[in-house]
């Protein structure tokens, strides 16, 4: 492994009489079509939209720290408001899943590159063309129409200006992305898997990867056609969404609903293929089921995406309609249950290693089991009646964030950083982050939680004194400075790692599958020689293999061995 | 700590479900937390342990699955009979509007029977717009930001918006429930106690949405009579008032104000 740059004996030289000159390193890694730049840009660009979209929310909760404040006026909340959860929605959570995937799925199914290259770089340059439009949009005019932009409220009659416009296009330009990229990877782990990588083999993340492309393949284009019609209705005198017209405003909330529960869908998802690759490696034991994991993640997928109408209780939709969106949600307690035995039978007689990726799988579990347990609260008609849109909502959902895509998200990075750069990221930051992270986020979500019992509705700029709202939002601004502070040390962790962190070996974690196989970070085709898979456990057997050849053949490994060789 | 103190018997039922799922809910996030603490404690690596197999009797996915779907049917029933519970309009009490109606011949009010005789719940049609709700009684009386209300009696309120999406909700009365336009919806309640219940729009709405403010103020019946009188009566003398601006100003004058309004 040593020498993994070099061309394997295996390969055949290559022949030709124009090799390009690579051009400077920028316009390399912005042309690759190499699914590990590819994968890099996309975790560095979704890292930093978390970044300026968290000091979006920061600036939103200095406005609410007090009642009737007067710090930043409503325009400019309610703009700070929308490209804030836009920003960390569609511009982080989701292309960070789709970053992480694109990186790790082909090294761990044993794939040389994914099934459409130049698709993935397209994907690429689509969201962060959206992202750009966003931000820039500050120097014009920035949307103000809230995390959504419900008709009739985004109609030009209520709001004239284009920032709903420019919603419009970032929006539907970074969708339209993930779904390119979604489309590649559902191909990539249907067609490209190694020899023997049958689907029950699958790791759990390449498994969620595939679900999770399904459920942005389905919900993404629901998005982008509402998105369409919206612009229509804006400017081509549409009447999709016009109750005056023969249209509804409900069909809005229709299908953008499906869309948000899909990206709900990606907040959990992609957190539970990385916690349940981690928890194995640092118990030094496999998942207690994997088939168990894998039905509980296809299962979510689906039972998800039928639950749509659990954010829509309060419209006027014909009641046998909200018990059958009520049934799907609860029956989401399944296989989220399922999935918590599993990862809790999978720490049992284990040998836990209480690493930084361990550390950071452990906090998103349990704050997911916060944010679960809120849901589970509002998918039922009469309690979601009192707590739907009050910031209770946002403490649900914002537990689920945080474990999500945050904590999950940051799990990961803690976990294939070494592969990714070839160093580790550094313990001791690790943990200072994670305690501020754990302690931010209860300090501001259950504060919260009670502001919203009080009454206090969603999205406004201001509330009144009344009950104990003041002293519930000081703490929750105080929170999300110490959650704020949490994030950051990890991002500041990953930048300084990059080129300070201690050197990692191909395998740091001594873990299982294929991705550890190749040196870190991995040539351009992954593999010199790709493996066959033998069972769940490729790696694990591979290491086998070579112990048993060293016994019989001593003198042979003494040599610098070629361990990336497959043993046959 | 706590939703709000319920005053109607919906409410009621909101916030009885609540409490009981706050208490499962809390139950399985202390587990789960519990659970991942004693595992880390337990299971810490330490020198010459090896891993094993968790063992058990019966496949421990089947016995997780069953117990969550047992779960999931007892929330979903629950939620079913606590949803039909808290629609279902109750009939108005003794102290409520139709008794006094009956004795009280001060004013007609149009109050259609319902088939079992039983009289029918005083329908208010609530407007939402930005950024103030209007309130439109049976006789045709109206009010802004503030609905009284006769105490005991029940209330449907009937939803509608005149421009975007508002959601009206009174903690402690109810539910909240949508207003779109084109879109009917409604929701009811039968306030068991006179006093001023604040509530506020819930649904994004643009800049003024934080102050879009409203108001129940439940009164006894006679108060209700005498509050619809007068607020009849200050239309009167508005609309007069205005007829006769109106009928003073010349031809020349309109145009002007036309010219202004562009």
């Amino acid at each position: 492994m040593s020498d993994g740059r070099a061309l394997s004996p295996h390969r055949p030289e290559l022949v030709t009489d124009r090799v390009p000159t690579p051009g400077p390193r920028w316009l390399e890694l912005a042309t690759s079509t190499d699914h590990k730049d590819i994968g890099r840009l996309f975790i560095g660009a979704a890292f930093s939209f978390l970044f300026v979209g968290v000091i979006g929310i920061l600036l939103i909760r200095l406005q609410l720290v007090v009642p009737e404040n007067d710090l930043i006026g409503p325009i400019t909340f309610n703009r700070l408001l929308s490209v804030s959860s836009a920003s960390l929605v569609v511009l982080f959570a989701l292309p960070l899943a789709i970053g992480l995937y694109t990186y790790v799925v082909p090294l761990q199914i044993g794939a040389r590159a994914v099934a459409f290259p130049r698709l993935a770089s397209l994907g690429l340059w689509l969201y962060v063309a959206g992202g750009a439009i966003l931000y820039t949009s500050f120097v014009y005019t920035p949307p103000e129409s809230g995390f959504n932009a419900w008709p009739p409220l985004s109609d030009t009659v209520f709001i004239s200006n284009n920032g709903v416009d420019v919603w419009i296009t970032a929006v539907g330009l970074t969708v339209l992305g993930l779904v390119l990229e979604a489309i590649n990877l559902a191909v990539t782990v249907a067609k490209l898997r190694a020899p023997g990588m049958a689907w029950r083999r699958l790791p759990p993340f390449s498994f969620s990867a595939s679900v999770s492309s399904w459920v942005l393949i389905v919900a993404g284009p629901v998005m982008l056609a509402a998105l369409v019609m919206l612009e229509i209705d804006r400017h081509f005198s549409g009447v999709f969404f016009d109750s005056g017209e023969g249209g509804a405003p409900l069909y809005y909330q229709h299908l953008s609903w499906i869309f948000f529960t899909g990206c709900y869908l990606l907040f959990l998802l992609p957190a539970i293929g990385a916690i349940s690759e981690i928890l194995p490696a640092f118990s030094r034991k496999p998942l207690l089921s994997r088939g168990a994991v894998s039905g509980s993640i296809a299962a979510i997928g689906a039972l998800g995406l039928l639950a749509w109408m659990e954010n829509m209780y309060t419209a006027s939709i014909p009641v046998g309609w909200l018990y059958g969106a009520m049934a799907m949600a609860l029956l989401l307690a399944v296989p989220l249950g399922i999935l918590f035995v599993n990862w809790i039978g999978t720490l049992a007689f284990g040998v836990i290693r209480l690493r930084a990726p361990m550390l950071f799988a452990l906090g998103a579990i349990s704050t997911l089991s916060f944010g679960l347990a809120g849901e589970l609260m509002h998918a039922v008609i009469p309690v979601n009646w009192l707590l739907a849109d009050t910031v209770d909502a946002t403490a649900a959902t914002g537990y689920a964030f945080v474990g999500g895509p945050v904590l999950g998200g940051l799990a990961a990075l803690y976990y294939w950083f070494p592969k990714i750069t070839g160093r580790t990221m550094g313990e001791m930051m690790a943990r200072a982050s994670l305690l501020l992270i754990i302690v931010g986020v209860h300090l501001t979500l259950i504060p919260m939680a009670l502001a919203g019992l009080e009454g206090q509705p969603v999205d406004v700029y201001k509330y009144f004194d009344v009950d104990s709202l003041d002293t519930y939002n000081l703490l929750s601004t105080i929170g999300a400075f110490v959650l704020a502070g949490g994030i950051t040390v990890s991002l500041l962790n990953a930048y300084l790692s990059v080129r300070h962190g201690a050197r990692a070996g191909h395998d740091p974690w001594h873990a299982d599958t294929l991705e550890w196989l190749a040196p870190s970070p991995p040539p351009p085709h992954n593999f010199d020689v790709v493996p066959d898979v033998r069972s769940e456990e490729p790696l694990r057997d591979i290491r086998v293999a070579v112990k048993q050849r060293e016994a019989a053949e001593p003198e042979r490994s003494a040599e610098p061995s070629e361990s990336t060789e497959p043993v046959a | 700590m706590g939703p709000e103190t319920a005053h109607s018997p919906n409410a009621d039922d909101l916030n009885t479900l609540y409490w009981v799922l706050l208490v499962l809910a809390g139950i399985l996030v202390v587990a789960i937390n519990l659970a991942l603490v004693a595992m880390v404690v337990r299971f810490r690596a330490t020198r010459g342990r090896e891993p094993r197999r968790l063992k058990t009797r019966r496949p421990p996915q089947l016995a997780a699955g069953a117990a969550f779907a047992v779960l999931a049917a007892a929330v979903f029933v629950a939620g079913i009979v606590f949803t039909e519970s808290a629609s279902d309009v109750e009939a108005t009490g003794s102290e409520g509007l139709q008794a006094a109606a009956n004795t009280t011949a001060q004013r007609q009010i149009s109050l259609p029977s319902t088939a079992q005789g039983e009289p029918a719940p005083l329908t208010i049609d609530a407007t939402g717009q930005q950024w103030i709700w209007r309130y439109q009684y049976p006789d045709g009386t109206f009010s802004y930001y503030e609905l009284v209300v006769p105490v005991d009696t029940a209330v449907v309120v009937k939803l509608d918006s005149t421009d975007v999406v508002h959601r009206w909700w009174v903690p402690g009365l109810g539910g909240k429930f949508d207003a779109v336009p084109g879109e009917e919806n409604q929701t009811w309640f039968k306030a068991d106690e006179e006093g001023v219940y604040d509530g506020q729009s819930y649904a994004f709405s643009g800049p003024a949405y934080s102050v879009m403010r409203t108001r129940v103020r439940v009164v006894s019946v006679p108060a209700y009579m005498s509050w619809l009188e007068e607020q009849a009566a200050g239309i009167q003398a508005a609309q007069a008032f205005v007829q006769q601006r109106v009928s003073q100003i010349t031809p020349g004058t309109e145009a002007a104000i036309e010219e202004e309004g562009k």
